[in-house]
């Protein structure tokens, strides 16, 4: 997917992070009622648990719900990273949530979820 | 959609249907639901709840076998198959399982582990099948896994575990189904919470429950007799112990109603000191090692009993009043027997030492009158003579005689604490009073001891001026005398002795403060007891039985007065005993 990578240099981080946070809840609107309000939190968690050793900065998702991340979080947590790192951290994030939900579900609610957080992504470059 | 459910057909059929239609699906719906539901909520174990999901389930389609894994340590993992399934199935759904259970934050779990955790729970009917019908080769389904859903189960926003659901078909699961299956996921995580509560309950009643059986055996295995009161003071509880160490009661103690009405009802004498501990300790006192005699009174060694009682509180409650007591009794007659034989001993003995001693006392002094008169004598003839400066051996006879003198006052004084000893001992202390100044004891007794020490220094100070009392003038003597022998004892490398008297609330007060060796603090509280010696005297070698300070307190309580000791912070102690100055005044 990786679409904010290639124009991070013009965004900044906060932006980068919003992007995803909505991607994030995009995906929550639409698995919710397939799968209960619980999933997308835990498959985050369980995605950044997996991702945490490329990029450790993004350990805190383990504990904190992606929901709980608000801008002032992005600054404690994510100071130092670029914004090329943070936007390919968050990209390998998405594709594990997504592996995630495969892996629950098969081709069912996976396939027209990616394609709408794509379109969406692409948008908000 | 390959659904045969009549559900989903129903649901969306409505929206194109007629009114009456819309109704009767609508119905058809809660009917449904209110059927799972029921059988959700009727669930009294994990088991059942996997019969009432595989039922939800397969109203809605059929499929291979569902699987439920818990969280927990260790995990669970029921396999429920709808009809017997080959190895290799069974196997390849633990490795999704697996897999699933880790992409929505499920603790590590390798396939192996969860191999080891599963659990077969094929419905009745199967293995029913299986042994009316046909070969079971012929039944066993396929090796591969056609189309699989996986659902987290939550309650109240926590992932409690997992249900998965396998068919050897492809495409048997379509997204209403998936939304179903999530529905029918919720009513089966909190069923499966509920039995998980339900059986930790049971789990911890069971515990409870061989805790008390443990505690009712150690009580009634116990050797020390055990009694317990309600608030009240009335018995709820005694041991095998107790009952046979009050058994000389000869009544029913485990009346429920308090111990002081019991004591009062009955004509059992030692019921009542009893009661006195019960009540004290009823009001948040703990009480210890109160002797109760239990025997008859004219056996020379009644049973004798030592109690320790305790206030019991309610451990929600701590700063109520006490709940009830509950007191431990011990069988302290064989003790008693051998105090009273030793206190025998003790006072046979030293009656027995007196009488030589008297003898042996009293013909040195005779002796020593006369070599006196003898030397008296020579020494006059030698200066009529003009003889001087020879050593006469009346000389060192009268010296040998003066040491005999000595130790026989030293072996008078310690028959004499044995026989106070005894005297205490037996309740025999018996006091002569008289009337006389304080003062003058005091100030003979210093006069006395500093007549003996010259490396000490007593001073005195009285700080009353009327110290007439009504007392045992030669007890009072030992009490200061044996004190302030102490005070020199205890104090090797000499220093001040300070004897203080000034008057307090009525009372006569008296200090006596040394720079001696001190005590440890450790020590403090037994310095008054029998035979009790100091340990960190160890060093040096201290003459004495430990006697003294026992008698002393005896005399000084027998007056109606206490004594105590404190430590100077590392330099000496200071002893203080009170006599009342009022005290058989009249």
């Amino acid at each position: 997917m990786s679409n904010m990578s290639d124009h991070s240099s013009s965004v900044s981080r906060e932006q980068v992070a919003e992007a995803y946070l909505k991607a994030f809840r995009l995906i929550d609107d639409r698995v919710t009622p397939y799968l209960g309000k619980v999933t997308t939190r835990v498959l985050v968690q369980g995605a950044a648990k997996r991702v945490s050793s490329t990029y450790p900065f993004l350990h805190f998702l383990v504990k904190m719900p992606y929901t709980d991340v608000v801008p002032t979080v992005v600054q404690e947590q994510l100071s130092g990273v670029s914004t090329i790192e943070l936007a390919a951290a968050l990209d390998a994030l998405l594709q594990e949530c997504f592996a995630g939900i495969k892996e629950l579900t098969g081709d069912l609610i996976a396939p027209p979820i990616y394609d709408e957080v794509t379109r969406q992504l692409e948008q908000l470059q | 959609m390959q659904s045969q459910s009549r559900l989903s057909e129903s649901a969306y059929s409505s929206y194109h249907t007629p009114n009456s239609d819309r109704l009767a699906a609508i119905l058809q719906e809660m009917e449904y639901i209110n059927t799972i539901g029921k059988s959700f909520v009727a669930a009294i174990d994990r088991f059942q709840v996997h019969r009432a999901l595989l039922g939800a389930l397969q109203k809605l389609y059929s499929f291979a076998a569902c699987s439920i894994l818990l969280k927990g340590d260790p995990f669970e993992l029921s396999i429920i198959p709808c009809y017997p399934l080959s190895q290799v199935f069974i196997a390849a759904m633990i490795e999704r399982i697996a897999s699933a259970a880790s992409v929505i934050d499920f603790p590590a779990v390798s396939v192996e582990e969860l191999a080891n955790a599963s659990y077969l729970d094929a419905p009745d009917d199967l293995s029913i099948t299986q042994k009316l019908g046909s070969p079971v080769q012929d039944m066993i389904g396929g090796a591969v896994i056609g189309s699989f859903l996986n659902v987290p189960l939550t309650v109240e926003n926590r992932i409690v575990g997992m249900l998965s659901l396998f068919d050897e078909r492809e495409g048997t699961f379509d997204t209403d189904l998936l939304k179903l299956t999530t529905m029918i996921a919720d009513y089966a995580a909190v069923a499966l919470e509920n039995v998980r509560l339900r059986e930790r309950e049971t789990a911890l009643w069971r515990q409870a429950e061989i805790g008390r059986q443990r505690l009712e055996l150690i009580i009634s295995s116990m050797a020390e007799g055990l009694l317990i009161t309600n608030e009240q003071g009335g018995i709820t509880l005694l041991n095998v112990s107790a009952q046979h160490l009050l058994a000389q009661a000869q009544l029913d103690l485990k009346q429920n109603s308090p111990l002081r009405t019991l004591a009062l009802a009955n004509n059992v004498s030692w019921l009542h000191k009893l009661a006195d501990i019960i009540d004290e300790a009823l009001t948040g006192v703990t009480v210890m090692n109160q002797e109760l005699i239990a025997g008859e009174a004219g056996e020379p060694v009644p049973l004798t009993l030592s109690i320790s009682a305790a206030p019991l509180h309610d451990a929600s409650q701590v700063q109520m009043g006490p709940i009830g007591v509950v007191a431990v009794l011990n069988d302290v007659t064989a003790n008693k027997q051998i105090e009273k034989l030793k206190d025998e001993f003790v006072s046979v003995v030293s009656h027995e030492l007196r009488s030589p001693l008297t003898a042996i006392k009293g013909y040195t002094q005779h002796l020593m009158r006369r070599i006196d008169r003898r030397l008296r004598k020579t020494q006059q003839e030698q200066q009529s003579s003009a003889i001087s400066g020879v050593d006469l051996p009346e000389n060192y006879d009268l010296r040998s005689l003066s040491i005999i003198q000595s130790q026989a006052d030293h072996l008078e004084r310690l028959v004499n604490d044995l026989l106070d000893l005894s005297q205490v001992q037996w309740g025999k202390l018996h006091l002569q009073y008289s009337s006389f100044y304080l003062a003058d004891v005091l100030v003979e007794s210093v006069r006395s001891v500093q007549a003996s020490t010259e490396q000490h220094t007593i001073y005195l100070d009285i700080a009353v001026q009327d110290t007439k009392i009504v007392a045992d003038k030669m007890r009072m003597s030992q009490v200061i005398g044996n004190i302030l022998d102490n005070a020199i004892k205890y104090s090797p490398q000499g220093g001040q002795v300070t004897v203080k008297l000034e008057e307090r609330e009525g009372d006569y007060f008296v200090s006596i403060t040394d720079q001696g060796i001190g005590i440890s603090q450790e020590y403090l509280d037994h310095i008054f007891e029998r035979f009790y010696r100091v340990r960190n005297t160890a060093s040096r070698q201290y003459s004495g039985i430990g006697l003294g300070l026992y008698v002393t307190r005896a005399i000084v309580e027998e007056h109606g007065g206490h004594i105590w000791v404190t430590n100077n912070k590392g330099l000496g102690c200071t002893f203080s005993f009170t006599v009342p100055a009022a005290a058989h005044s009249d």
